[in-house]
């Protein structure tokens, strides 16, 4: 199931993973950040063997998200140090775009857009147009703390604590940053998972959504209201383990840590604590492939522009009631070489 | 076997059919089994070959793609190994084949036994000219203890000729009696309907039909010879039919779950560990061929009277489906406060203003 064409990148983060990033188009640049309070830029060779480290950028603090912007050589970063920072991968600059009073938690960018939008923990988005960076960036306030973060080509979907998820229209939030006036979310939605959402993704047609929460599960809805499109929608369990029996049985069930959809064929795959990466079709809802289990929990995943590559970030996962928690020489970089047809769904039956 | 096609297959059929090694699937023949594997489990995920064996698939991986086959596409997460050779049923171990034959037996019966329930039916092949379903049809206390003393002095018999004098005739058969009063004692078993959802799932013990019910069942050293005929690799004596040969299905198993308990990481209980303590061995060399009949006999009787037994199971298939949920652990269990915000908050990580920067 694994064969050779997945490799362990030489030089991994030296302590977790947060997030994980590979370059617009066919570029195959990496960006992965880290609890070590760095952002690490890695080049995949042509032949898919071999990562090598370009350089890493160092940050006050740790650092929760990485992306790229709309070139390979421009870099957003979230950090825990308040800021959100725009890096340029040839020269290493960094120039801190706007500061909110927490720590940063997710950024994205629209290239469709051009805007840059990063999500804190002091319940507020702010949104960056990148083409007019003398514009100061438009804060929206936000119900609840975002835990993650997802654009589609015109959404942005929001997922904040007490399951409270808000979609919001590229278009307007771009028009939103020249008045400065905060729009009303396009929608706002209860999650449909029960527990905590770990993670979001969009699909890459625009139709719709996944979310994962801590609990084991996934849900994928669609962002048509109409009550056809509402009824499609539907959650699933997965990344759980059946306990051993002297230890009462029953399931042990991981965090869903990462979703990421694949570019080209619309399918996703989920990374959980559980430490595998599955390939799921949505549209069948089926699940296609389970990788071999990896060493610790996974905790960020992407795809390549092209599709073609799949990173996975794998350290120990935090689990409930850890009061030390270290990733250091146990978080791992791998990247997976995917087949023509790996990640190709046969579509709904 | 024109008959009852659509319907329900009876026992015998559900054993025949082939089925996979890596995924628990069954099938109607040999030959869609074999398609079904080289499709699923054995092609070449680069160029999409179909090969024969997980061993083929290894070597044309390595020889066309210099990749290295690590495991099994598409297989159960404990059967994904390279090491055994699978084609169609060839190559199936033996103690997998045994748990496999014991789980369809255990669904089948629980299947049955839901049917039964449900219907008022009497099972087939059984009392089939029986008229109203709902009359109770179990075996008086004379009529089993009948039964038991036909089997004892079978047994007896049978023991001293193999013993061949080596162990006092009046111990073993004493010890024996339990085992083979066991399964004829049903209406004392309520909570012993049949097989799959009566066991009470307790761990690390093999349950095993018959061993819930009598103390005396615990004198095993009254079996000299059963534990020798079940050493862990080779396939149990020729005669024994499947369903008491096996160990009951794990209690991972229970009743809510049952495709796949097989990931549960419950050891495949009794047979690799060799010794199996409470496995009733002489019941299947010497009751084989009764077997399956005792175990329709005691499902119907544990069924029948008053529906009240088969509420139990029920009830405590559901009280173990919940015990289930409930026994599910979340590694990390915070609906309010993210990892995120609890690893930003240890002194490793924290950030504070102004004193890094």
């Amino acid at each position: 199931m694994a064969p050779a064409t997945q490799f362990e990148v030489a030089q991994p983060p030296q302590d977790a993973i947060s997030a994980l990033a590979f370059g617009p188009g066919t570029s195959r640049r990496l960006l992965v950040s880290s609890w070590d309070k760095n952002v690490y830029l890695y080049e995949v060779s042509n032949n898919a063997d071999e990562a090598t480290l370009v350089r890493t950028f160092e940050h006050r603090a740790p650092v929760l998200d990485v992306c790229f912007g709309a070139s390979p050589d421009e870099a957003y970063t979230a950090g825990i140090d308040h800021q959100v920072k725009k890096i340029d991968l040839a020269t290493g600059d960094q120039t801190v775009l706007s500061k909110h009073s927490e720590a940063v938690r997710c950024v994205v960018f629209s290239a469709q857009h051009s805007l840059l939008i990063s999500a804190s923990w002091d319940c507020t988005l702010h949104v960056h147009n990148i083409s007019q960076p003398s514009q100061p960036p438009l804060a929206v306030p936000l119900p609840g703390k975002p835990h993650a973060l997802a654009a589609s080509p015109t959404k942005l979907v929001v997922a904040m604590t007490a399951r409270l998820v808000h979609i919001y229209d590229l278009p307007t939030l771009a028009s939103a940053v020249d008045s400065q006036q905060p729009p009303q979310p396009w929608q706002q939605r209860e999650s449909s998972l029960k527990f905590l959402t770990r993670a979001v993704a969009c699909m890459p047609n625009d139709a719709g959504y996944a979310t994962s929460s801590i609990e084991g599960r996934v849900a994928v809805e669609w962002f048509d209201d109409s009550p056809e499109s509402q009824a499609r929608k539907y959650a699933f369990k997965c990344h759980r383990q059946a306990a051993p029996e002297d230890e009462g049985g029953g399931d042990v069930v991981y965090p869903v840590n990462a979703l990421a959809f694949h570019p080209v064929h619309g399918t996703f795959a989920s990374a959980g604590g559980d430490g595998t990466v599955a390939l799921w079709d949505a549209e069948a809802k089926r699940r296609m492939r389970q990788y071999q289990r990896f060493p610790e929990s996974v905790a960020a995943l992407g795809f390549s522009g092209d599709g073609r590559l799949l990173a996975v970030g794998v350290c120990p996962g935090f689990e409930t009631g850890m009061e030390d928690y270290s990733g250091e020489g146990r978080t791992k970089l791998f990247i997976r070489e995917l087949g023509e047809s790996e990640a190709k769904g046969k579509g709904s039956k | 076997m024109g008959k009852k096609k659509r319907g329900h297959p009876d026992i015998e059929e559900l054993l025949a059919r082939p089925w996979c090694y890596y995924c628990e699937r069954d099938f109607e023949d040999l030959k869609l089994l074999i398609s079904h594997q080289k499709a699923k489990h054995f092609k070449c995920e680069r160029c999409g070959k179909r090969l024969n064996t997980a061993g083929g698939l290894s070597v044309h991986m390595n020889q066309v793609h210099k990749e290295t086959l690590q495991c099994v596409e598409n297989a159960l997460p404990n059967r994904s190994g390279l090491d055994v050779e699978i084609f169609g049923m060839e190559g199936v171990p033996e103690d997998i084949l045994q748990q496999h034959n014991q789980r369809i037996i255990q669904n089948f019966y629980t299947a049955q036994a839901e049917r039964q329930k449900a219907t008022g039916n009497p099972p087939r092949g059984q009392s089939g000219g029986q008229g109203p379903s709902k009359k109770i049809k179990y075996e008086t206390p004379e009529e089993i203890k009948k039964r038991l003393a036909e089997h004892r002095a079978k047994l007896a018999a049978q023991k001293a000729a193999a013993a061949n004098g080596t162990a006092p005739p009046a111990a073993p058969a004493d010890g024996q009696a339990p085992a083979q009063g066991a399964p004829p004692f049903p209406p004392q078993q309520p909570g012993y309907p049949y097989p799959a959802a009566g066991v009470p799932p307790v761990s690390g013990v093999p349950a095993v039909p018959g061993v819930p019910v009598v103390p005396p069942y615990g004198a095993a050293p009254g079996f000299p010879a059963p534990t020798g005929a079940f050493p862990p690799g080779p396939s149990p004596p020729p005669g024994a039919t499947a369903p008491f040969a096996l160990p009951a299905r794990p209690p991972s198993g229970s009743p809510g779950a049952p495709p796949y308990f097989y990931g549960a990481g419950a050891p495949p209980p009794g047979y690799p560990g060799g010794a199996p303590p409470a496995m009733p061995a002489p019941d299947s060399a010497a009751a084989a061929g009764d077997s399956i009949d005792q175990l329709i006999r005691m499902a119907e009787a544990g069924i029948k009277p008053g529906a009240a037994p088969a509420k139990n199971g029920a009830e405590e298939a559901g009280g173990a489906g919940e015990k289930k949920k409930k026994g599910a652990r979340m590694v990390y269990a915070d609906t309010e406060v993210s990892p995120e915000e609890k690893m930003a908050m240890l002194p490793r990580y924290q950030w504070v203003e102004g004193a890094a920067a």
